[in-house]
């Protein structure tokens, strides 16, 4: 594994005096080259490794430094066409070098998303931005909220002492909590559906005096704010689900990864931790948020834990997996918000109830991100298995306007045109056998005038953009991909169809992580479903 | 059996193996699959993706495809790695690479052989690039300020090897990457240049690049060379092997072979790059004889004549005994072998030493004290097998930089370490426990040590009952010490010590590692002593990963010592005071009789001819005067001298002094063998022709025997091989030694008849001697101290810099002046602003034996009242206030206390 010595300096402070926190503060300093030099001596590293981590991010890079604001560039706010409007309202308050971008802030269901002084807006008229940024009055981040069966992640926690009390019986009976996951059929929803009782037994075997519970809650992907609301909403579920994971491996810390562009969030969980020590609900275990700072390839797990331990977050090679070698290179459960945020419900009610939900192996409920096409946008907690036709009827109550296609799950989740909807059930498997992705089950629409061109040219100009560089593949391949379909727009080159085709494969065979390897999903998707649209951007032959 | 099959063919598999490892051992072919981002020597990284492969879970089942440099073999992989899908992929991948690589270096320019990059893409094919031209880095422009090391960075494809190698190998983290995305890339330091950067120029990073997009000065990597040779580097007692490349008879480019047990294709930047000393203008060409006080060229016999003319009537006159001759640990075995033989042989006295004398000569008389042998218990290698590293009074990282990147990937990684230091050097700061001692308490925080371990009943009780004598004598002083005053003392809390000691004594393996801060001591050789001690009560010897480890200062300590280069000890540590010795060595020669007294050792000769009892000195590469203290007191004794000899390869503060200067050739120029501080005889062999009409030592040596009248048996012409069998024969413990047994890695000593070398002394307590034995000792201060410490309140100790060799005869004489170019004296800030000095200043330090001018440099790196500089430059000659207080035992010179005072000027 690279970078063991810069790993293992930065463990040396571990957490309490973390590395990245500190990279973070020191780059947004007036003197920054000054304050980073005095961290990498007092952290016994070389300058390039402070730099290196400090110019990854978009919120510490030094040209970023003097940025005020920051208006979404997500998917959901692009294809809703807001943004030009925002960005021009709010030249208005700030010099167009003050007003910077964040790759989606979870607004998805309004538009018209930008973040000031640390909080998320959406304001679509003049008015409503001015009177954010003078009065600073705080906007609730409102939307709808529902379930179409037993409410799992969405019901209301009365009292968070008997929340907890939970956890007392699960004490020094680990084999019974594995068992419970393992029936349950929980599986990661982070988007790659690994078992999670399967993370529990890995890092339950792995001789360590030192493990860590980490919740990966940098919800990346545009279009998807289920995670947000967990936290924002439901934090002692999710809290809940880490402290228990970490009773069950014998970890004594868990690591929240939550991600910049959710401000509230982390506030949020953060009072909710001060709660659990303030009435002394949990014991031995401590809580640490990390928040990251503008980067969506820190999503992929060894990204992520790369960026806890200040390091540039690339990906990492696998094997080790961090079940064997994870935070500062010791065994560590990692999944993703909402699996937690499932953990108490399945081991309250025993994980045959939880599988009896749901559809063959896809079990329990998954939170449905719907965008601002949806005449009923929101946030909507759905038994696996349902049509998502029904979800459309039923929660989001048809389109606002006329919609050709939607993409699902993320950047990296399939375009589905519309005509397919109706095959199509919310499950792994029924997404991934008709060519598409479950991912995060976050939908973004895309409306009938939208070029799909300027789509792919968004999903490829995201790859680029968000991509670690460590593997050729992806660093130059989406760079290059996007380069095309911009010059195929703005002129009259064609792009040559076999070197398309010889891209996508080159990306989706030989990238290191799903970032590289996951985005020709789409791609393809687009190229087999609106072939009349973007025949005439290639050659045709 | 582990069975994985390749193209549907089965072959067991190794645990752990990759899928790249696999396929190469089985197809005996490195180049089976293509790989651009990964190197041996480095971590699986996965980044360029060429080395993908597809694999099955059955024989022609549905495959994925993977990077076979990290995926390991598994149980019934089905494994296709020539597959079409494959090559095309690969050649996708060199296209997009392309897109971003200048078009004129896709092949070799004529007369110039191709990088590992261009040879690659070769291998895949090379692409039409069919992209449309976009955004690229080809226009960074190159840095080329450092002198070694060069970057063009247009021709970087980020393959992060540089950076790896920099963090993996070297242990530095100059070299890293910046940006995400498209626009990451390689930076230095602050995004600075090498030259401006906190790079240690070892040259890692450009021997890794598959690119130019990082060379050296020589563009080493793409000499087409008549041959390359490969030799043992001369620049300190780690015995790197180096591949020196040759053209038209001249050295062009060093780089280091990834064969090498000893450096496994890592050196630093002496070894790589300071080459260029060797032919240097100033090198010496011709003997010289001074007439009138002024050097004349003459010719050899001339030369040899006038000096076995005058040595003889020296003789005749006075006796053999007033004739000493002092050896160098520069020079190979064969050498010091054949000048210890011509002083004894052919002079007739035992005057005869080395250089050793004025480092290591305590851990050899200590070490053969308490275990029987003074050489290392174990190997480098051992590093990766210990749980705990003890380093004493030594800075490898400078003086032994290969060992020294490996102890500090081990303390940068965790391990536990234990630093006893006045200085607070890098490894002091990465260690779990430094204590920052005050110059010359050694004995004294080892006493401590020894105690704490007593008290917290960490000894090995069994290993100290089975295998050694005089514990019980050694356990009641040390309980009887008082703590509170040691720690005052030393300066050390009690506590850290306390805690030190745990950590040593509980590790399941520790290693201790010491340098000339144990050494050049008052106290030298009691500290080596107390060394012993602290390893057989804690059962810290004859196992892997444990033992007592000297690191040896120059290349060739530890053999000039084994050669006999001692007054007291002939070749193979036998004690010449004794008449059946006499009478070994008198046979071994085919002499008469050996010299019966034993003879001076080096500040004995010095002593010897202030009053008059020595006459003449042969020197062989060593400059006296610069680097042995007190150097008024040098020069009054060279005054008195009827005759001095010095054979050298520049002119030097004592060549200035002498009567005929001989030039030798470097080690460049001749054939040898070195023997690095864990025993390990290595070959050093003739690269270039000798420079001018200089002559190897050896050969000067034959010669000079011959005219005073002894004929050495392997002829009059020197010849390695000839003379390593005639040592093998006398020296017991290298009976198996041969030149062509050596082969390319060399053999550690013992070495038995039959050739078997040995990693390890003292396995499972079976001691050299018998038995162990403990010493114990009271802390005393330093004379130095004693006498002139009220009137010169600061303690100055000295030591190496990392860019230059000693003295810097030779680094001097390279580009690594101009990195370094000067001594400084470092001084916490504090001292210095009471005397009103400022950093960068030029001070006055003077002591009781003269005064010299250097710059300061503020440093926080010493504590309050203790000074530290450097020796490697004579413009400021530290030397002239250095003391003559020696090691009790064996005289070594304790440059590392010093007593001084320093004032504005």
């Amino acid at each position: 594994m690279a970078n063991k010595n810069i790993r293992t300096l930065s463990s040396r402070k571990e957490l309490d005096d973390n590395l990245f926190e500190n990279i973070a503060s020191a780059s947004q300093k007036e003197q920054s080259k000054e304050e980073l030099q005095k961290l990498s001596k007092r952290f016994m590293l070389d300058d390039s490794v402070v730099l290196g981590t400090s110019t990854f991010y978009d919120f510490t890079r030094e040209e970023n430094k003097n940025k005020k604001v920051h208006v979404c560039t997500g998917t959901a706010c692009m294809v809703a066409r807001t943004q030009d409007n925002i960005h021009k309202n709010l030249e208005d308050h700030f010099n167009s070098n003050e007003i910077g971008h964040a790759a989606c802030v979870g607004h998805c269901h309004s538009n018209n998303a930008f973040m000031y002084d640390d909080k998320t807006y959406n304001a679509a008229t003049k008015d409503e931005v001015k009177n954010i940024i003078n009065n600073k009055s705080y906007q609730n981040n409102d939307y709808k909220v529902a379930s179409n069966t037993t409410p799992i992640l969405t019901s209301k926690i009365d009292d968070v002492a008997a929340f907890y009390q939970l956890a007392e019986q699960l004490k020094n009976n680990s084999q019974n909590t594995i068992q419970q996951l393992k029936t349950s059929n929980l599986r990661g929803r982070g988007g790659a559906g690994f078992p999670f009782w399967f993370k529990l037994d890995a890092v339950i075997k792995e001789d360590s005096n030192q493990k860590y519970i980490v919740c990966n809650a940098d919800e990346g992907d545009p279009g998807a704010y289920s995670d947000m609301y967990l936290m924002e909403h439901q934090a002692h579920k999710v809290l809940f689900g880490m402290y228990v994971a970490g009773l069950t491996v014998g970890a004594d810390t868990g690591v929240l990864y939550i991600r910049g562009e959710y401000p509230d969030s982390i506030k949020i969980v953060g009072e909710a931790i001060e709660e659990l020590i303030a009435k002394n609900l949990i014991q031995n275990f401590k809580f640490k948020i990390i928040r990251g700072q503008g980067s969506y390839v820190c999503g992929e797990e060894t990204a992520l834990l790369n960026s806890i331990e200040g390091l540039r977050p690339e990906v990492r090679v696998r094997p080790p997996y961090p079940a064997q070698y994870g935070l500062y290179g010791k065994p560590t459960v990692l999944s993703n918000v909402e699996t937690f945020a499932n953990i108490h419900w399945i081991l309250e009610n025993g994980g045959e109830a939880y599988a009896a939900l749901g559809k063959g192996q896809s079990t329990g409920t998954k939170l449905v991100s719907l965008d601002s096409f949806f005449n009923s946008p929101g946030m909507y907690e759905i038994e696996m298995g349902t049509p998502l036709q029904t979800i459309f009827d039923e929660f989001g109550g048809g389109f606002k306007s006329e919609i050709k296609g939607l993409q699902i799950g993320g950047p990296l989740g399939g375009i589905v045109p519309m005509h397919k909807i109706k095959d199509l059930t919310l499950d792994f498997e029924s997404l991934g056998s008709n060519g598409f992705l479950l991912g995060h089950a976050s939908f973004v629409s895309i409306p009938v005038d939208f070029p799909m061109v300027k789509f792919l040219e968004h999903l490829l100009e995201f790859t680029a953009d968000e991509s670690c560089g460590k593997c050729y593949p992806c660093r130059i391949g989406s760079h290059r991909g996007m380069e095309m379909l911009q010059k195929a727009q703005n002129s009259d080159y064609k792009i040559d169809k076999q070197l398309f085709d010889d891209l996508l494969e080159t990306l989706e065979i030989g990238s290191l992580c799903a970032l590289g390897g996951g985005i020709p999903l789409p791609v393809k998707n687009a190229l087999q479903y609106f072939k009349n649209e973007l025949n005439e951007y290639f050659t045709n032959d | 059996m582990k069975t994985a099959y390749i193209d549907n063919v089965g072959y067991e598999f190794n645990s752990g193996e990759t899928i790249l490892e696999f396929v190469r051992r089985i197809e005996s072919n490195k180049d089976a699959i293509p790989t651009m981002c990964q190197d041996d020597r480095l971590e699986n990284f996965g980044s360029c993706r060429v080395c993908s492969v597809e694999v099955a879970r059955e024989k022609d089942g549905p495959t994925r495809t993977m990077a076979s440099c990290h995926t390991p073999v598994g149980e019934g992989l089905y494994i296709y790695h020539n597959t079409d899908k494959m090559k095309r992929l690969r050649k996708n991948i060199v296209e997009l690479v392309l897109t971003d690589y200048p078009a004129d270096k896709v092949f070799p320019p004529e007369n110039k052989k191709a990088t590992p990059f261009q040879e690659t893409i070769a291998q895949i094919g090379i692409p039409n690039v069919r992209y449309p031209e976009g955004k690229n880095h080809l226009d960074i422009e190159p840095d080329r300020a450092h002198p070694y090391i060069k970057s063009d960075l247009s021709q970087c494809i980020n393959c992060f090897r540089c950076v790896r190698a920099c963090e993996e190998i070297q242990g530095e983290m100059i070299l890293g990457m910046s940006g995400r995305g498209f626009a990451t890339n390689i930076i230095k330091g602050f995004d600075t240049s090498f030259d401006e950067s906190a790079c240690v120029s070892c040259g890692a990073c450009v021997q890794t690049c598959p690119t130019e997009a990082l060379t050296d000065k020589y563009e080493t990597k793409t000499l087409v060379a008549d041959k390359t040779v490969r030799t043992t580097c001369t620049y300190c007692g780690v015995g790197c092997q180096l591949e020196v490349s040759v053209i038209d008879g001249e050295i062009k480019g060093i780089q280091a072979p990834e064969t090498a047990e000893v450096n496994e294709g890592h050196t630093c930047l002496k070894g790589r790059f300071a080459f260029e000393f060797y032919n240097h203008s100033e090198r010496l060409r011709e003997p010289m004889i001074k007439k009138n006080g002024k050097f004349e060229e003459v010719s050899w016999d001339e030369a040899y004549d006038f000096i076995a003319t005058r040595m003889i009537a020296i003789k005749n006159k006075y006796g053999a005994d007033a004739i000493g001759g002092i050896s160098s640990s520069r020079a190979t075995n064969e050498e010091n072998y054949l000048m210890q033989k011509m002083i004894r042989v052919a002079v007739g006295t035992n005057n005869i030493d080395g250089c050793a004398r004025v480092c290591h000569a305590p851990t050899a008389y200590g070490m053969q004290q308490s275990f029987g042998t003074g050489a290392a218990t174990n190997s480098v290698e051992d590093l990766k097998q210990t749980d705990a590293i003890f380093l004493f009074g030594a800075n490898p990282v400078k003086g032994h930089p290969v060992t020294g990147a490996k102890i500090k990937q081990a303390f940068m990684k965790g391990i536990t370490s234990i630093v006893v230091d006045p200085i607070k050097t890098k490894l002091a700061d990465l260690a779990t426990y430094h204590l920052q001692i005050r110059p010359g308490t050694n004995v004294a925080i080892l006493n401590m040590i020894c105690h704490y371990i007593i008290a917290d009943n960490l000894v090995d009780d069994s290993f100290i009952k089975d295998h050694t004598e005089k514990y019980e004598e050694f356990k009641s002083h040390v309980e009887g010490l008082n703590m509170d005053e040691l720690s005052v003392l030393t300066g050390v809390d009690k506590e850290l010590v306390r805690k030190a000691a745990f950590a040593y004594a509980s590790a399941e393996r520790a290693m201790e590692f010491h340098g000339l801060g144990v050494t050049e001591h008052f106290q030298g050789s009691k500290t080596v002593m107390l060394l012993s001690n602290l390893a057989m009560m804690t059962g810290n010897i004859g196992r892997n990963g444990v033992g007592l480890n000297p690191l040896r200062g120059q290349n060739n300590v530890q053999g000039a010592a084994d050669m006999g280069v001692q007054p007291h000890q002939g070749a193979g540590y036998m004690d010449i005071n004794k008449p059946e010795v006499q009478q070994y060595y008198a046979d071994k020669y085919g002499v008469e009789k050996m010299p019966e007294r034993e003879g001076y050792k080096i500040p004995q000769m010095l002593d010897a001819a202030i009053d008059g009892k020595l006459k003449a000195l042969y020197i062989m590469g060593e400059d006296t005067i610069m680097t042995d203290p007190n150097t008024n007191h040098s020069i009054k004794a060279f005054e008195k001298l009827e005759l001095i000899v010095v054979q050298e390869l520049f002119m030097t503060a004592t060549t200035e002094m002498a009567d005929v200067i001989l030039p030798a050739s470097s080690y460049f120029e001749k054939n040898g063998t070195f023997t690095n501080g864990e025993r390990r005889v290595q070959r050093v062999n003739k690269v270039v022709e000798p420079i001018g009409n200089t002559k190897p030592d050896g050969q000067i040596i034959i010669d000079m025997m011959d005219r005073l009248g002894y004929q050495q048996p392997t002829g009059l012409t020197y010849n390695a091989a000839d003379v390593i069998e005639e040592i093998s024969d006398v020296i017991p413990f290298m009976k198996g030694l041969s030149w062509d047994r050596l082969g390319e890695n060399g053999l550690q000593w013992p070495i038995k008849e039959d050739g078997t070398d040995t990693k390890m002394l003292h396995i499972d307590g079976a001691f050299k001697k018998g038995i162990g034995t403990f010493h114990h000792f009271d802390f005393e201060e330093s004379p130095e101290i004693v006498t002139h410490g009220k009137k010169f309140p600061f303690i100055l100790t000295t030591g190496r810099e990392l860019e230059h060799y000693n003295s810097g005869t030779m680094t001097r004489r390279t580009d690594n002046q101009k990195i370094l170019a000067k001594d400084v004296l470092e001084v916490h800030p504090k001292d210095a602003r009471r005397k009103g000095i400022e950093d960068n200043e030029i001070v006055r330090i003077f002591s009781d034996r003269g005064s010299v001018e250097i710059p300061v440099k503020f440093s926080k790196n010493v504590k309050r009242g203790v000074l530290r500089t450097t020796f490697h430059q004579p413009e400021v000659f530290i030397n002239i206030i250095t003391g003559s207080v020696g090691d009790e035992e064996t005289m070594t010179p304790e440059y590392k206390v010093v007593a001084v005072d320093f004032e504005r000027i």
